[in-house]
């Protein structure tokens, strides 16, 4: 539905700026799919009189016209004091009135100028409503009526500025499908009064006689009600531009007066509207009375409609008929043949009510979808139909100069019966969350139509018997009470009747939800502060992390939290260091459970031995758990993960011998959980524990602080702890993360997709000597750095000593992984950086091409 | 000439038959239709052809051409259907050797439980809320409504640190910090180690795990607490499994109960793990002491909360079988992996 503000202002008063409106039915419940500003134009945009127009020579189209702009002033007038002005539009023609934009006018989109067209001069433009914005109409340009004084602005003329609303309107909603509908739904959230439209039709224009008419329904299921009302002495011709201007703005093209005031009355009440011209309405057979009946079609009947095809129809399709054949097919569309003409003078107006089904069922059948069909398949009530009758029965009147016949025709032989409904205001509670009290409710409910019928006892189902309603509430009300007592079998409720117009509102569920939506889904309480008691960051990164490891083959270890100083001294840390300053319990069970744990390694390396002197050999353990240290307060208890580990790396195959551990291994579990955390951003440095080797170990900092170290056991260490690394030919190896640091170090991480290059890639491999002093760390970066947007991956897929090379030196072999985000890698381009490769690695660590 | 092309395709049709592998088909294809090829060569010398001559030569030798192609075609795909045959039967293998496997580690069996614990209460809508194990008097005691003369406050039962901390000897006083922190409704659980002074035994161990839940909102009856343990042993233990709770004495429950849940082993019909009861003990649990939440500044009146504290070892003895408490802090791989793959 397309509403323009300025038409909707005519039925409520509305001070709200665009955004508050959208804001205002959105909340309704009335969603907001568009909206357009129509601007007000410049004051140079007036009415004018075209005095000639002449064909320019030698153009198809163009015409050179003279055109009377009154009083308005404008220097560059002719002798005769006229605007010269080149217009192509082909319904271009002296002595019409137009729309003139003067140079310089701004337009939506663009500034009118003065111009030599053809050799010709324009002093501006001859404007189409697409030209002024109004609409995307650009067939030809605006056709004032003839009587429209010159010079008067656009903005008088279109009602301008304004805005225009596209709304979604839900189908359980036909009642929105009319201006004074959402103008109600306002009125009822807004507590501001509903300004129905003028029905009231003055003496003068009833006729002096009735018309004769023969209305019969011969379905009264698929049509409950058919309202006819006649009038004679129609003047048919233009619509006020005031009312083609607000069908317009609505999405219409305006036609004639008679079909214009139907539409226009749809678009108020909701309610489509059918006039016939009454004098070629035929008599049933052996009658002379001009008849309309309503009638299922005949099976194959064929009937041709407004839009110049012949349908085929079958019973189950309604017709209006005459006498002798269709003139419309009911709710869907009329036909040229019964329609308005500019010959018609006497008028049978048409208001019914359809089945929904029917209708829905004859328009998609036919695949013949109308503004009328789209309301009537949602459920328009037979209540409706006298009210959208007497409102077009005025406009009628007033512009068409229409004299109504004083007999109304109005075929309603079983009237739907009025749906009651109870409310009780301590459900509402129950359902939304708060109290909405008596009088709001009451308030509410009467805005949107309802009839207040009486407090009551709650009964429950559906109400048939309104004079059951009576209870002591309504006695009470009446000794003038507004307080009201719960009887024990009572539960406080109010009644209303529903206004036929709101098919929706079927249960009290219904009511509780109009409530709610007008009192704002916005005030419904949240019930809990909202608030994390739980760190579910560090819970995920503990979880993550255990569940790696093991998949990597370590099996979870717990031990207690006691230990004492002489372990971690046999560990190799030193008197004075903070890891020996250990919280000391006051009563201890013995004297190596004397402290709290200040790492885990100690108790990780006697549940290695135990298993190595079970008979155990390939062995990977690890603990997530606490360590406790001494801090402000009593203490702090940060979680790490450590690991120890020896034999091999998988379980022995017999296809597929498992390599040994070498520091490969833990430096791989370290650095893909470090990624798999999300922490890439770290720098890597011999570790510093005492009971590592050095040469074998690398921890890794972030922001200056250890958040990780992998390395192998010094082997006067595991003496300490009973292993004999030279008896067994093995190393150990101890891995650690801090996880704490780690849960704070990527607490705020955000992961982030990189665009997917679409070019291919192309993968080199280059072979070379170099001396071992020489890192990987140190090569990789000098590499990347040569082209960090080419360059997307550089991996060492093999490395050699022995044979052919020197000592001191290794063989390296690299996959160089080389990729545009922008376009195809030409062999040129990749050559040359292959070639800057080598070359930069030549001059800086000299080495040898393989 | 048409004689020769005649024999060409011939002898070419005999020499693709005979081709066995696709290295054979490129060779064959190479001969006859490779740049050096008879073909190729006939070409050439159309040349030689006077012009009325060349169009007729020409659509022979294509025609030759297509014919080649084709017998090249049909034989590749017999070639190819050969080999996919020979693939799928030729098997070498001894199927009842061992496959290959990651080499996958495991979870401890107290952390497979605690973990299900977690999933069990996450699902059910509570949050986890950790605490330091090295606490206070006030949090591990006071604020439970313990009295300063109550038994477990001594030395025997309960470790003290020298810088005047405890080891907290349950985790209740994560409640007790939580609800110092955040206002009601509340719904937590809280896992953590625990501690008291008893010498390990097949029962005790110092050092050993508890969840403990805390619901605190308005409307929380003794009923909701029965609820959510029902629904826990469901999920736990199977929907068999019954609940009930009995009354026992906590100083910060009133009142206060022990839940038992119908025993896993004997299905309630008695045996020696129930010691012929039916029931298995669970823990202990109650409605929170109104001293409590007045101690805490909630108001009492407007809330009330129930608490219920589970022994993570006794559950995974019980849920596996195990028969000594000890053998879950020996770390003996032989243990760990038992229970490999019990937690995904
Ligand atoms: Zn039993």
């Amino acid at each position: 539905m397309i509403i323009s503000l300025n038409w909707l202002k005519k039925y409520i008063e509305l001070g709200e700026s665009t955004a508050e409106l959208e804001k205002l039915l959105t909340f309704a419940g009335i969603e907001v799919e568009a909206v357009k500003e129509l601007p007000a134009l410049p004051k140079s945009v007036i009415s004018a009189k075209v005095v000639s127009a002449v064909a320019v020579p030698k153009t198809d189209h163009l015409q050179q016209c003279l055109v009377d702009i009154g009083e308005y002033d404008y220097p560059e007038k002719n002798e005769a004091g006229y605007v010269q002005v080149i217009c192509g539009a082909p319904n271009c023609h002296a002595g019409m009135m137009a729309i003139i934009a003067l140079p310089g006018s701004e337009l939506p989109g663009y500034t009118i100028g003065k111009a030599k067209i053809r050799g010709v001069e324009s002093h501006g433009m001859l404007c189409s409503e697409k030209e002024l914005g109004i609409s995307d109409n650009h067939a030809g340009i605006i056709e004032l009526p003839y009587e429209t004084a010159i010079g008067i602005s656009v903005n008088d003329l279109y009602d301008l500025p304004d805005t225009i609303f596209e709304l979604e309107i839900t189908p359980n909603r036909p009642d929105l499908l009319g201006y004074l509908g959402i103008a109600r739904d306002l009125s009822a959230k807004l507590s501001r009064p509903l300004i129905m439209p003028d029905t009231k039709i003055e003496d003068e224009y009833f006729a002096k006689q009735d018309l004769a008419l023969k209305l019969v329904i011969n379905d009264t299921e698929k049509c409950p009600r058919y309202t006819a009302r006649l009038f004679v002495d129609v003047q048919t011709g233009q619509s006020p531009l005031w009312m083609k201007t607000a069908l317009i703005k609505s999405g219409l093209r305006p036609i004639s007066n008679l079909v214009d005031i139907t539409n226009f009355v749809m678009l108020e009440y909701g309610h489509p509207l059918h006039a016939f011209d009454y004098a070629r309405l035929r008599s049933l057979p052996g009658d002379t009375v001009p008849a309309i009946v309503v009638r299922r079609a005949e099976d194959n009947e064929t009937f041709t409609a407004l839009d110049g095809k012949t349908y085929t129809l079958d019973s189950e399709d309604l017709v209006i008929g005459d006498g002798e054949s269709p003139s419309a097919l009911a709710g869907v569309m009329g036909s040229e043949q019964s329609g308005i003409n500019p010959e018609t003078c006497m008028v049978v107006l048409e208001s019914a009510a359809f089945h929904p089904g029917s209708i829905r069922r004859t328009s998609y059948k036919l695949k013949l979808s109308t503004d009328s069909s789209y309301r009537f398949e949602r459920h328009l009530s037979d209540h409706a139909t006298d009210a959208a009758s007497l409102r077009a029965a005025k406009l009628i009147s007033e512009l068409a100069n229409g004299k109504l016949c004083p007999k109304v025709h109005d075929n309603w032989p079983n009237p739907s019966q009025p749906q009651v409904l109870g409310i009780r205001p301590s459900r509402y509670k129950q359902v939304i969350g708060y109290e909405l009290n008596d009088n709001a409710i009451m308030d509410y409910l009467k805005k949107l139509g309802l009839k207040f019928i009486q407090y009551g006892c709650w009964i429950p189902g559906k109400i048939t018997d309104v004079a059951k309603l009576y209870c002591h509430h309504a006695e009470e009300m009446k000794q003038g009470k507004t307080e009201f007592t719960e009887l024990p079998d009572c539960v406080h409720t109010q009644y209303y009747e529903i206004p036929p117009y709101r098919i929706d509102l079927e249960r009290e569920i219904d009511l509780i939800e109009e409530l709610a939506r007008l009192d704002g889904y916005d005030k419904v309480p949240v019930k809990t502060i909202p608030r994390q008691v739980m760190d579910r960051h560090a819970y995920r990164i503990k979880k993550v992390a255990a569940e790696y490891i093991v998949s990597r083959g370590f099996f979870e270890t717990l031990n207690y939290s006691f230990s004492d100083s002489a372990l971690m001294l046999k560990l190799g840390y030193a008197e004075k260091d903070p890891k020996l300053d250990m919280l000391r319990l006051k009563n201890p069970q013995s004297s190596n459970q004397s402290a709290m744990r200040t790492s885990l390694v100690p108790q990780l390396l006697q549940n290695l031995v135990y298993n190595l002197n079970h008979g155990e050999k390939n062995i990977k353990l690890f603990e997530l758990g606490k360590t406790y240290h001494k801090a402000e307060g009593l203490s702090y208890e940060p979680y790490h993960l450590a690991a120890a580990l020896c034999g091999r790396i998988q379980n022995e195959h017999w296809q597929h011998k498992a390599a040994m551990i070498n520091a490969s291994y833990p430096k791989g579990v370290v650095e893909e959980l470090l990624d798999l955390l999300g922490l890439r951003e770290y720098t890597c440095q011999p570790a510093s524990e005492p009971f590592l080797q050095t040469a074998e170990s690398s921890q890794y900092l972030f922001q200056g602080k250890q958040l990780a170290y992998y390395g192998k056991l010094r082997a006067d260490i595991a003496q300490t702890f009973g292993i004999d690394t030279l008896e067994l030919k093995q190393d150990i190896w101890i891995l650690e993360m801090h996880l704490e640091d780690i849960i704070e170090a990527t607490r705020h991480l955000q992961r982030v997709f990189n665009e997917l290059s679409r070019f291919p890639s192309v993968v080199r491999d280059i072979s070379f000597l170099i001396a071992d002093s020489i890192g990987w760390q140190d090569i990789h970066q000098e590499i990347l750095s040569l082209n960090p947007d080419l360059i997307c991956e550089l991996s060492p897929f093999d490395e050699y000593r022995g044979k052919q090379v020197p000592s001191g030196y290794r063989s390296l072999s690299l996959h160089l992984k080389i990729q545009d985000k922008e376009k195809t890698l030409t062999d040129e381009r990749v050559d040359q950086l292959v070639e800057l490769v080598i070359k930069t690695l030549q001059d800086k660590w000299q080495i040898t091409m393989r | 000439m048409q004689e020769q092309l005649k024999e060409l395709v011939k002898q070419a049709e005999t020499d693709i038959q005979a081709c066995v592998t696709a290295n054979d088909l490129m060779n064959a294809k190479a001969q006859y239709l490779g740049k050096k090829s008879v073909l190729n060569g006939l070409f050439a010398r159309m040349k030689e052809l006077s012009p009325e001559e060349r169009p007729a030569f020409g659509n022979m030798i294509n025609q030759s051409r297509t014919q080649i192609e084709a017998l090249l075609e049909i034989r590749s795909k017999q070639v190819k259907e050969q080999a996919w045959m020979n693939n799928s039967n030729a098997s070498s293998y001894d199927l009842s050797m061992p496959g290959i496997e990651s080499s996958r580690g495991g979870f401890h069996p107290l952390t497979i439980v605690r973990r299900e614990i977690d999933e069990v209460f996450l699902s059910m809508g509570f949050e986890i809320a950790e605490g330091p194990d090295i606490d206070d008097d006030f949090h591990n005691f006071d604020a439970l409504n313990t009295p300063a003369d109550h038994p477990s406050r001594n030395l025997a039962d309960t470790f003290y640190l020298e810088n005047g901390g405890l080891l907290r000897t349950q985790t209740s006083t994560v409640q007790i910090r939580t609800m110092e922190r955040y206002a009601p409704p509340i719904r937590i659980i809280s896992p953590g180690r625990c501690y008291r002074n008893d010498k390990p035994d097949p029962s005790h161990s110092p050092v050993f795990h508890q969840v403990e839940a805390l619901v605190v909102d308005k409307g929380i009856s003794l009923g909701d607490l029965t609820d959510t343990l029902q629904q826990f042993a469901s999920i736990m233990f199977g929907k068999k499994v019954g609940s009930r709770i009995r009354p026992h004495f906590f100083p910060f429950t009133e009142p206060s109960a022990e839940m038992d849940i119908s025993c896993v082993v004997c299905g309630g019909s008695g045996c020696r793990v129930c010691k012929n009861s039916g029931w298995l003990e669970m823990g202990g649990a109650g409605m929170v002491d109104p001293n409590v939440f007045d101690i805490l500044g909630i108001d009492s009146e407007l809330y009330t909360g129930f608490a219920f504290g589970l022994g993570i070892e006794r559950i995974a003895m019980l849920k596996y079988n195990i028969p000594d408490m000890r053998i879950l802090f020996e770390n003996d791989l032989k243990m760990l992996r038992q229970f490999k793959g019990e937690l995904r």
